[in-house]
């Protein structure tokens, strides 16, 4: 009896101790490990979906605007975030968090591209179902039009433009291979040039530009990487080249001004957009944590809204000054801001619910602008006339036609058209022009907080970092 | 040996002695040892309780049994000795519970802290853990704020890891509990308490394992301590009981700080604006603010009560002769002191073993809770009562005339509006227990066999109503976290005679946790009326996903000491976790510890002072796993985070890690355990160093890698320190008692190394930062890392701030921010003073915490002028700003360039947090037996009683308004910091207790 409770015992513990540690080795549900993530055609455009994805993130689209705008003359930000504030008064610090999240939100993007640039290609196609070496071209040219339009992004906010001393001024480290796991060493770089970066920034245009179809559905496509392109000439002066490229893209066949201003309101499809930043009500949060597809959050008023981002005053006078325009008349509404003043908010991001507005990225009308000022600027009629470019614009606005254009009038025409957009505050730094009327030293192009430092977690985390000039 | 003794039998004049052993209620007593004093010659009494044993005439038989007094007795004329044993009622109670097992006190050379139901019995607390609170040397217990159901930041000789699974482990009957976070942020990062399911009624006592000689058992994840929770259980033999507890609770908010009143506000802003404006006058009219006398809202007050709480609880405990058994109830409806915060619990709980015959004991401990929680928002949150309350602008109007509620106009909500018109809910449904079979098959070997299981399941719903979500929103979150588990436990204990004891365990321990979520949100409701996901126009999956983990150990104790003099005792154990590749799966933990009761030898027995001393070391290692469920791979999340206009995508989320490893602590503790002039005083000291190797931390990278941090092993840290208990009888007489515990613990912390590619500071140091506190190399691990702060010039009207060298500036930068203070206290602990006067009763416990700071990051709102664009309501000493040379003012002059400066985050913020606390005082009435007899004698006991918690604390002036318990953060490198914390609850109760 005894000893029959002992076999039963030791038999029992071996069988236990056997069956267990088998049962150590478990996977991920809901991941996919590195090792597999090539494996299939689904995956492998899931990457790619990914960046896309990623890009949707307030950080890259939303929050940038939103700043582009209040630091320049569009917005009064009536201020309610601490880290907004500091932005808007011109005194960001390396530990701001909002420029944080730009910062890590754009390299995480980056990131994401580059796993796909570099990884992608060594797929052997044969093995995969369904694969072509097409879709990977198209593929790895998509994560490149990506990466060039964060890139894009990054420069402009955290250095000084071309203009402040012809690209040769510090522009941001250019990330050109995926981190995985391996030294950390290879990715605390110094930063390229202005120039350096924009060099980059054309290189991955070109290629995208050459290697993606003139029609990708909602995807990025060759009239997009052209896009870029044209606004990039535009930054860096380059008039015939940003003229040219604009052109290519009127003539593309492809976009055509909308009649109205709908393609603000959940119209992706719109023959206006070259690239819109899609949001849906279903796709969720591009945080773990809470939601930051912001666009509604600051330009709309509570409920709901924030109620921080209404028209300045300044905006207000600008359109004031000429009576009748659809895009005051049609696209703001009146309400009471943060600080319980009445003032007027921007409608051109209507859901406030789902965060669901769109970001606009590129639509043709840019191209109708950046066309007019290249030939303006460098006494060309590329295409068409400068006056006849704006006066396209206008005539859509239900305003009445100019009978000649200088650069203000340029320039006053894309701040009525892109106003909430993001453009504005390089429009003003690139031609020289402070970024608020009146206002000084402080917001004069050129001035070191016009743009941002370098964050903090990056120069505590990479020791070759240089910060821009001031006292951060 | 036998063989010889045999022959030597056979040779003596022997007669066979038998008789009946019973105990001291005259029932048969089996397994009694029985021994021929000076012999080896031994036997035990049978199942009914008769022995035979061969001995000579003047031998003495030695009867000991466990728990009983042992018993000589000469052999006579008579071959008959009938022996009654008597209850050793202080060896009972000298068993105490400790890793896999039990031991008698005096002979543990581990170092645990061991808190008996005697301490806890009187003590009324709504949550487990308030149990340990100030009641043993090493353990801090950080109460997050008064709001219900928050878990308190629960540390074991100091902060060990640091990454978030810095808990120690809690282990209730065996069953070692998960403390994941499955409910949703609501404010802060402590989720809700474990230790909230058990009903701190049911439990019996409580041991917090702390070096390594007692930890190592627990292998991986011993890292932090180890709390074992024995629940109540039943006695044999003893009559059946029944105790019902009623008593009800009123609490308020301990103290909040002075805020400006609607008036105060205009004043102060049309004072400053006038001044910056040139001395033209600005009106509050001007600024919007409304007239003087216009009226305004109570924030602060509007969000406080007094909640009225009640509790019922009833236990029946009692035992025959081979069953014993504990049933337990309770009930509790709790409102905290915030509005919108409340609370019903319901438990049940059933512990019963009985012997099936005389080799098999079997048995079940199971608890059962079901639980609803009302959440509010803490910290910095908008949606946080306290702290939009402090926030909000006093001339702001809650309601219009009629009584409607008004929007705020800014994102500062109403947040009377939010608490009364949204529903935040947390259902908990959590099974913990284990049934369990003994067998015996000779004496001295236990095949012990126990399955497992903690089974929580969590709802939570949020209800947003059209008024603040335009359109609503719904969100239920429901998780399921099961743990499964066996272990399976062989104790050898052979006899070996008087002076030789040997105990070895052997053990396997199994787990399988399985965590699933599902997370669904949805928007565009028609109405309020309607409440559910599936009525809303958008639904959204936000996360629906499963975490699978598995541990695997085996493991081994053998203690042995010689006639209770000298003990020694090893442990090993060997972990696998699925959580680590295949390459570091497994890992070895080990402790070796020897002790020294010096009281029984004869050198100290003849001084005749101590009634008892020893001295104690051990050392040895354990580990820690707790970084995510798959921390070394590389991998890619999907879903919602990922996809784009439709399509399903992949992002990267975690780089990959091949080379991870456990993290591993090595202890070392030296102690003396001393008791004196006749038991009156007892003095335990311990000294310990813990050396924790290959930190597992979530490394900030570069950003450029695209990664916001990689698990890895990261460095090297030290914790050392002293604990001190002295527990003393000051008075004893016949009818008046005071006995006085007091608890006093030091902790140094250091980070020995980080690893070479850590981030440096701008003097090459290696550090880990964060925005408020800075870990480096060769320093404590918690600095706060902030720009100083001098205070306002009285002559210039400028606020000053020192600059990394020491030089007063008025525009101090990021570069400026040196060590200005740190979390960690120089020392901290409790003292508990009991009287007893007839049948009154009166115990005062504190806590206390010397020499920490702690940084309130929500003063940058609350004080200064231009907080949030200047919209916020600020405390009261802002009144005082510098209006001419020779002011001493807390603001600078609305003039100077320092004015909307002034409250950047600097050293402004940090404030002293050393505090003494009278954590609780009860004063308790027990009806004299005489009286019981009176009414009946149906009662065995009828106690009264009243409690009050938190009744004062003592602090500095600094702290007034705010309090020196906090933490937002349950992560080892936010110790300290809260944004705004709820106050703790002062609350009063009322009970009886009556006992039949």
């Amino acid at each position: 009896m005894r000893i029959i409770k002992h076999i039963a015992t030791a038999v029992l513990t071996l069988a236990l101790i056997f069956s267990c540690e088998d049962r150590l080795e478990v996977v991920p549900e809901d991941s996919v490990a590195t090792n597999t993530v090539f494996g299939s055609f689904a995956t492998i455009n899931g990457t790619v979906v990914g960046i896309y994805s990623k890009n949707q993130s307030g950080d890259l689209n939303g929050n940038p605007q939103l700043i582009s705008e209040f630091m320049a003359d569009n917005v009064n930000f009536v201020g309610s975030f601490p880290s907004l504030q500091e932005i808007d008064q011109y005194e960001t610090l390396a530990t701001n968090a909002t420029i944080d999240n730009i910062w890590f939100d754009g390299y995480e993007l980056i990131g994401a591209a580059n796993n796909v640039i570099a990884n992608l290609p060594n797929v052997n196609v044969e093995e995969i179902n369904d694969l072509t070496q097409a879709n990977v071209e198209t593929f790895v040219a998509e994560a490149r039009f990506l990466r060039a339009l964060t890139n894009f992004r990054l420069v402009n906010h955290f250095a000084q433009p071309f203009q402040f001393s012809n690209g040769t001024n510090l522009g941001i480290p250019l990330v050109d291979r995926p981190f995985e796991g391996g030294d950390i060493s290879e990715f605390q770089l110094e930063r390229s040039t202005v120039n350096e970066t924009h060099a980059f920034i054309e290189e991955d245009l070109i290629a995208a530009a050459s290697a993606l179809p003139a029609d990708n559905g909602n995807r990025a496509e060759a009239g997009a990487a052209t896009a870029l392109l044209a606004r990039l000439y535009l930054y860096r002066e380059q008039w015939a080249d940003a003229a040219n490229f604009a052109n290519t893209v009127i003539n593309s066949g492809e976009y055509t001004l909308a009649n109205d201003y709908d393609f603000y309101d959940d119209n992706p499809n719109s023959s206006e957009h070259i690239f819109v930043v899609i949001n849906t009500p279903t796709d969720g949060p591009q945080e773990a944590t809470v939601s930051d597809e912001v666009y509604v959050n600051f330009f709309n008023p509570a409920p709901g809204g924030r109620g921080d981002a209404p028209f300045s005053q300044d905006l207000l006078d600008a359109f004031a000054a000429e009576a009748g325009d659809r895009r005051f008349d049609e696209l703001s509404q009146a309400a009471t801001d943060a600080g319980g003043n009445a003032t007027f908010f921007t409608t051109k991001y209507p859901d406030i619910v789902n965060n669901a507005s769109d970001g606009m990225e590129l639509r043709i009308t840019e191209m109708y602008l950046i066309r007019a000022e290249g030939n303006l600027r460098n006494g060309t009629t590329i295409g068409d006339t400068p006056l006849n470019d704006i006066n396209l614009l206008r005539s859509r606005a239900g305003l009445a036609d100019l009978t000649s254009v200088n650069l203000d009038a340029i320039l006053l025409e894309r701040r009525k058209e892109f106003c909430f957009e993001g453009h504005r505050r390089m429009d003003l730094l690139r031609n020289n022009l402070n970024l608020r009327p009146d206002n000084g030293a402080a917001s004069a192009p050129g001035a070191d907080k016009v743009i941002f430092p370098i964050v903090e977690d990056e120069t505590t985390n990479n020791p070759n970092i240089t910060q821009n000039p001031g006292s951060f | 040996m036998l063989f010889l003794m045999g022959i030597f039998s056979a040779f003596a004049q022997q007669n066979n002695v038998s008789g009946l052993v019973t105990d001291f209620e005259n029932l048969p007593l089996p397994g009694v040892n029985i021994l021929v004093k000076g012999t080896t010659t031994g036997t035990q009494s049978d199942f009914d309780g008769n022995y035979v044993i061969a001995a000579n005439t003047g031998d003495v038989l030695v009867f000991s049994y466990l728990g009983q007094k042992t018993i000589e007795v000469r052999v006579g004329n008579s071959n008959t000795i009938n022996v009654q044993m008597e209850q050793d009622t202080q060896a009972l109670e000298e068993v105490v519970v400790i890793g896999y097992g039990n031991q008698e006190e005096r002979k543990i050379i581990q170092n645990v802290g061991i808190v008996k139901e005697e301490a806890i019995e009187n003590l009324q607390v709504v949550s487990a853990d308030q149990l340990l609170q100030g009641q043993s040397a090493g353990t801090q217990i950080v109460n997050a704020s008064g709001v219900l159901g928050s878990a308190a930041v629960i540390r074991v000789r100091g902060v060990n890891s640091i990454n978030s699974g810095s808990q120690p482990l809690i282990v209730i009957d065996g069953v070692p509990i998960t403390d994941s976070q499955n409910t949703l942020n609501r404010g802060g990062n402590t989720g809700i308490n474990p230790l909230s399911y058990v009903n701190p009624n049911d439990i019996a006592s409580l041991t917090v394992l702390k070096d390594a000689g007692a930890t190592s058992i627990y292998g991986s994840r011993g890292a932090n301590g180890v709390v074992l929770i024995t629940t109540k259980k039943g006695r044999r033999n003893s009559e059946t009981t029944v105790t019902l507890d009623v008593n009800t609770q009123f609490s308020q908010s301990t103290d909040v700080p002075d805020i400006l009143t609607a008036d105060q506000f205009r004043q102060f802003k049309s004072e400053v604006a006038t001044i910056q404006n040139g001395g033209v006058a600005v009106t509050p009219e001007d600024l919007g603010l409304g007239a003087i006398g216009s009226g305004g809202t109570d924030w602060l007050g509007g969000v406080q009560r007094t909640g009225i709480s009640q509790n019922y609880n009833l236990g029946v405990r009692g035992g025959s002769e081979k069953t014993s058994f504990f049933f337990g109830l309770d009930y509790q409806n709790t409102e905290g002191f915030i509005i919108g915060n409340d609370q019903q619990r319901a438990g049940a709980r059933i512990n019963i073993d009985t012997d099936v015959n005389g080799w098999l004991k079997a048995g079940v401990n199971l608890g059962v809770t079901n639980n609803r929680l009302a959440r509010v928002f803490v910290e910095n949150e908008i949606d946080a009562p306290f702290t939009t309350a402090f926030l909000q602008s006093p001339v702001v109007r809650a309601r219009d005339d009629e009584g409607n509620f008004l929007q705020s106009g800014s994102f500062i909500p109403n947040i009377f509006a939010r608490v009364a018109l949204d529903d935040r809910e947390l259902k908990t449904f959590r099974v913990i227990g284990n049934a369990f079979t003994e067998v015996t098959p000779f004496k001295g070997l236990t095949w012990r066999s126990e399955f497992g299981i903690d089974w929580l399941s969590t709802e939570e719903t949020t209800r947003e109503a059209e008024f603040n979500t335009p359109g609503g929103l719904a969100q239920q979150v429901s998780v399921r976290e099961e743990r499964w588990l066996t272990n399976q436990t062989l104790n050898f204990r052979p006899e070996l005679g008087d002076d030789h004891d040997l105990t070895v365990l052997l053990g396997l321990n199994y787990e399988e946790t399985l965590r699933t979520r599902l997370n669904v949100s949805s928007t565009g409701f028609l109405t309020d009326d309607l409440r559910n996901l599936g009525s809303g126009s958008t639904p959204t999956v936000l996360n629906g996903d499963r975490f699978p983990t598995r541990l695997f150990g085996l493991f081994s104790r053998v203690t042995y000491d010689y006639q209770g003099k000298y003990i020694v005792e090893g442990s090993v154990r060997r972990d696998g976790s699925s959580r680590f590749s295949a390459n570091n799966r497994f890992g070895y933990f080990w402790s070796a510890a020897a002790g020294w009761t010096l009281s029984e030898e004869n050198f100290i027995k003849d001084l005749d002072f101590f009634d008892f001393l020893s001295i104690r070391a051990s050392i040895g290692t354990v580990g820690n796993d707790r970084l995510g469920t798959f921390p070394s791979l590389g991998l890619f999340s999907a879903g919602a985070i990922a996809d784009y206009n439709g399509e399903s995508g992949v992002i990267p989320n975690q780089p990959e890690s091949p080379d991870l490893k456990w993290e591993e602590s090595e202890t070392l503790d030296i102690g003396i355990k001393s008791t004196f002039l006749n038991g009156r005083i007892s003095f335990n000291a311990s000294y310990f160093k813990k050396t924790t190797s290959d930190l597992l931390l979530n490394q900030v990278l570069p950003p450029l890698t695209g990664f916001v941090s990689i698990s890895r092993n990261i460095g090297e840290m030290e914790n050392k320190g002293f604990e001190f208990e002295l527990n003393t009888v000051n008075i004893q007489s016949d009818n008046f008692q005071w006995r006085t515990n007091f608890n006093l613990t030091t902790i140094e912390n250091r980070v020995l190394r980080l690893n070479e590619d850590a981030a440096t500071d701008t003097q090459g140091r290696r550090i880990i930062d964060g925005p408020i506190q800075r870990a480096i190399e060769g320093e404590s691990l918690n600095n706060f890392f902030l720009i100083r702060y001098v205070g306002v010039n009285p002559q210039t009207g400028d606020a000053e701030w020192l600059d990394a060298n020491g030089n007063i500036t008025t525009n101090p930068g990021s570069t400026d921010r040196v060590v200005t203070g740190s979390p960690l206290p120089d020392f901290s602990g409790g003292m508990t003073n009991t009287f007893t006067y007839k049948n009154f009763d009166l115990s005062l416990l504190m806590n206390y915490s010397y020499g920490n700071d702690i940084v309130l990051d929500g003063l940058r709102f609350a004080d200064g002028n231009d907080a949030i664009g200047g919209i916020v309501n600020i405390r009261t000493q802002n009144l005082n700003f510098w209006r001419q040379p020779g002011d001493n003012a807390f603001l600078p002059s609305p003039n100077s360039t320092t004015f909307n400066l002034f409250n950047q985050r600097s050293d402004l913020q940090q404030l002293d947090g050393s505090y003494l606390r009278l954590k609780n005082i009860t004063l308790g009435y027990s009806l004299p037996q005489k009286t019981l007899d009176r009414i009946g004698g149906v009662f065995k006991a009828i106690r009264f009683y009243g409690t009050a918690t938190n009744l004062f604390t003592l602090k500095g002036d600094e702290l007034d308004g705010i309090d020196p318990e906090v933490t937002d953060d349950i992560d080892p490198l936010f110790q300290g910091e809260s944004f705004f914390t709820a106050p703790q609850a002062t609350s009063f109760s009322l009970g009886a207790r009556l006992q039949f």
